[in-house]
């Protein structure tokens, strides 16, 4: 269960003070796919940041499956990063240095397992999962960005998250490709029970979901 | 730790150039400071043993003698000065174990170089001595007799070979080990016997044989202090009892040359202060600009979990293997230096009376080591700060490209 309570980002800027987020109040159960659109600039990346412990909020609570998370420590946040939170960028997010199959190891690699051998079963597994088994090897500059994206999506799913946030993952891929990945991410919520939250421009995708949060001027409108 | 490591390598890798030019930075910085403090500590020390390297305590000379301090005092400075050979035996003084006189005469023209370089000739007494035969490293098996010569460490001959002196032969008895003390290392060692059969080819200043080629007479004495003995009693015994004489302890014939050293030697620290604080900011501002480059990277990690202590011992482990590996190389280009000079910077530093022994290998060893170990402070102190403060914005922050 996620809940955000009286939810506010302001920026400071040298123009005064922008309301990304203005006092928002949200839920969204356990194991559901909910879409939030919204027109640009209108703060969905902002409040997604903000659910995702990615992003100290202004004001106001994000409390997930009973932890104030806001609240917490900076090690014990970092944790909920780590092992709670499955966080897809709008970008291209993977570590250049490292091979896929390392970047998809690295978030279990660093909530301090030793990178064992089943770790690295698990991350290959995951990008075979994504059509990436013959990829493993290849640096991140070496696959297209729609492999890319999968890549990530993988390293989402390493450490088995309770809820993936998924800022508009598929906006600058065709068509095809987009459909591809929503179905791994939509199968992940489906088949692990993992709550999905998910930032689209595509309709389609958002009339698909079990809950429609729609934004404008950082507040929800009914 | 291996991950952050690894981190760090793979960062360390993507721009080798900039790297390089890190790790050459640093390596000439404590190239600099190693090359720097193996010397003034070479200097020190060899400047702290002097006499008592060769065993000896104190020194006794004719007052009035000494009045030019160099490095030839670590023995007996040569001098028309004598003392009585007996004078210790005399009195007797409870605080002074062994008193090995020695008679020092420094010779022009006698044959024994080629070119007219003075020559210091050292008479000893085989029974008092404990400062020369200590140091042999080779001699003829059997006594020391009239007409042998014992060479120190810098001079050339076959044991047994014949080497005159102002025309007269003399067999090389024994050779000593290398002192570190300059007239030691050069001189010509015999029994006063020996020393004064020379009498009639030395000249003095006034014309006949110095005071010291007669029987009987000395340059002064090296002491040695009775067990449980200090010096300040010794000093003092020695004072009230004898007269007309001086005691040098191996301070007090130094401190001349150390006041002139310590300048040099402090602008030498100075320098080393200077090299390591602005090496120190070039990391920080080096890093600062890298840590502003990953900034995205960084905001990444953080969103998938690192924690802080994780982000900025990724960038401090970087920066410590670039510039622990600048103050490895730095080391190996300070010892190559060293060697290549060696020669030269010996020569040099014993022509300006400072008598001169490399520290030895332990020691070279800590020196060393203690320029790799700064070398890896000012990478951690360097790379810290910036790291630090980018790991305290908001992964979203940082990924966004803002802080
Ligand atoms: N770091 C920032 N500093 C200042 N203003 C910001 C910052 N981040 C976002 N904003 C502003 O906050 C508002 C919301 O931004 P946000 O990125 O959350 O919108 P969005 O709905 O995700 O837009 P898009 O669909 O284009 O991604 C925008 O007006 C934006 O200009
Ligand atoms: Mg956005």
């Amino acid at each position: 269960m996620l809940s955000c309570r009286g939810l506010r980002k302001d920026y400071v800027t040298e123009r005064g003070e922008v309301a990304a987020v203005a006092g928002l109040d949200l839920e969204i159960a356990t194991g559901r796919y909910a879409a939030i659109i919204g027109r640009s600039g209108s703060g969905k990346s902002s409040l997604m940041a903000m659910i995702g412990g990615l992003s100290r909020p202004s004001q106001g609570q994000v409390t997930v499956d009973g932890t104030d998370i806001w609240s917490l420590s900076e090690n014990a946040l970092a944790a909920f990063r780590n092992k709670r939170i499955g966080y897809v960028f709008q970008f291209a997010s993977l570590l250049p240095t490292l091979r896929l199959v390392d970047n998809v190891a690295l978030p279990a690699m660093l909530g301090g397992d030793a990178g064992s051998s089943a770790t690295y079963a698990r991350a290959a597994a995951l990008l075979g999962q994504m059509g990436l088994g013959g990829h493993l090897d290849a640096y991140p500059s070496e696959v297209s960005a729609g492999e890319q994206r999968r890549a990530v999506i993988a390293r989402a799913l390493i450490n088995e998250p309770a809820l993936i946030l998924a800022d508009e993952p598929t906006s600058d891929l065709d068509e095809q490709t987009e459909i591809e990945i929503m179905d791994e991410l939509l199968a992940v919520n489906r088949e692990r029970g993992t709550t999905l939250i998910l930032v689209t421009h595509n309709l389609a995708l958002a009339e698909q979901a079990e809950q429609i949060v729609h934004i404008a001027h950082g507040a929800i409108v009914a | 730790m291996r991950l952050l490591a690894s981190l760090a390598l793979q960062n360390l890798g993507r721009r080798k150039a900039r790297s390089l030019l890190l790790i050459m930075a640093v390596a000439v910085a404590s190239g600099v400071v190693f090359t720097g403090a193996t010397l003034m500590r070479s200097i020190d020390s060899s400047m702290a043993v002097g006499f008592t390297r060769l065993g000896a305590d104190m020194m006794v000379v004719p007052e009035g003698a000494l009045t030019n301090i160099t490095a030839a005092l670590l023995t007996v400075e040569p001098t028309d000065l004598v003392l009585d050979q007996d004078l210790f035996a005399r009195a007797g003084i409870a605080s002074v174990g062994r008193a090995a006189p020695q008679k020092i005469a420094r010779v022009e023209h006698s044959g024994i170089d080629s070119h007219h370089d003075s020559v210091d000739l050292i008479g000893f007494d085989p029974a008092l001595d404990f400062t020369v035969r200590p140091w042999l490293v080779e001699k003829i098996n059997r006594d020391m007799r009239q007409g042998d010569v014992i060479l120190g460490a810098a001079r050339e001959a076959a044991l047994g070979s014949e080497l005159l002196i102002f025309g007269k032969p003399h067999t090389v008895y024994g050779r000593l080990g290398k002192t570190g003390v300059g007239t030691h290392e050069r001189g010509v060692f015999m029994t006063f016997d020996t020393f004064e059969a020379l009498a009639g080819s030395v000249h003095g200043h006034g014309g006949g044989p110095p005071a010291v080629l007669q029987k009987g007479k000395v340059s002064g004495f090296l002491v040695e202090l009775a067990p449980g003995a200090t010096p300040l009693q010794a000093r003092f015994a020695i004072l009230s009892t004898l007269k007309g004489v001086k005691v040098v302890t191996g301070d007090s014939t130094m401190s001349g040359i150390r006041q002139g050293l310590a300048a040099l030697l402090n602008g030498i620290l100075a320098l080393m202060v200077l090299m390591f604080t602005s090496t120190a900011l070039m990391v920080s501002v080096l890093f600062s600009a890298i840590v502003t480059e990953r900034r995205g990277e960084l905001g990444l990690l953080k969103a998938i979990g690192a924690r802080r202590g994780q982000i900025v011992g990724m960038m401090v482990i970087e920066a410590v293997i670039a510039t622990g590996a600048g103050g490895v190389l730095g080391v190996a280009l300070g010892v190559l230096v060293m060697r290549l000079y060696e020669r030269s910077l010996v020569y040099y530093l014993e022509n300006i009376g400072v008598p001169f022994v490399w520290l030895d290998g332990p020691r070279i060893v800590v020196v060393a080591a203690a320029a790799v170990v700064m070398a890896s402070i000012i990478g951690a102190l360097g790379s810290f700060y910036p790291a630090w403060r980018a790991s305290r914005r908001d992964p979203y922050d940082l990924v966004r490209g803002e802080g």
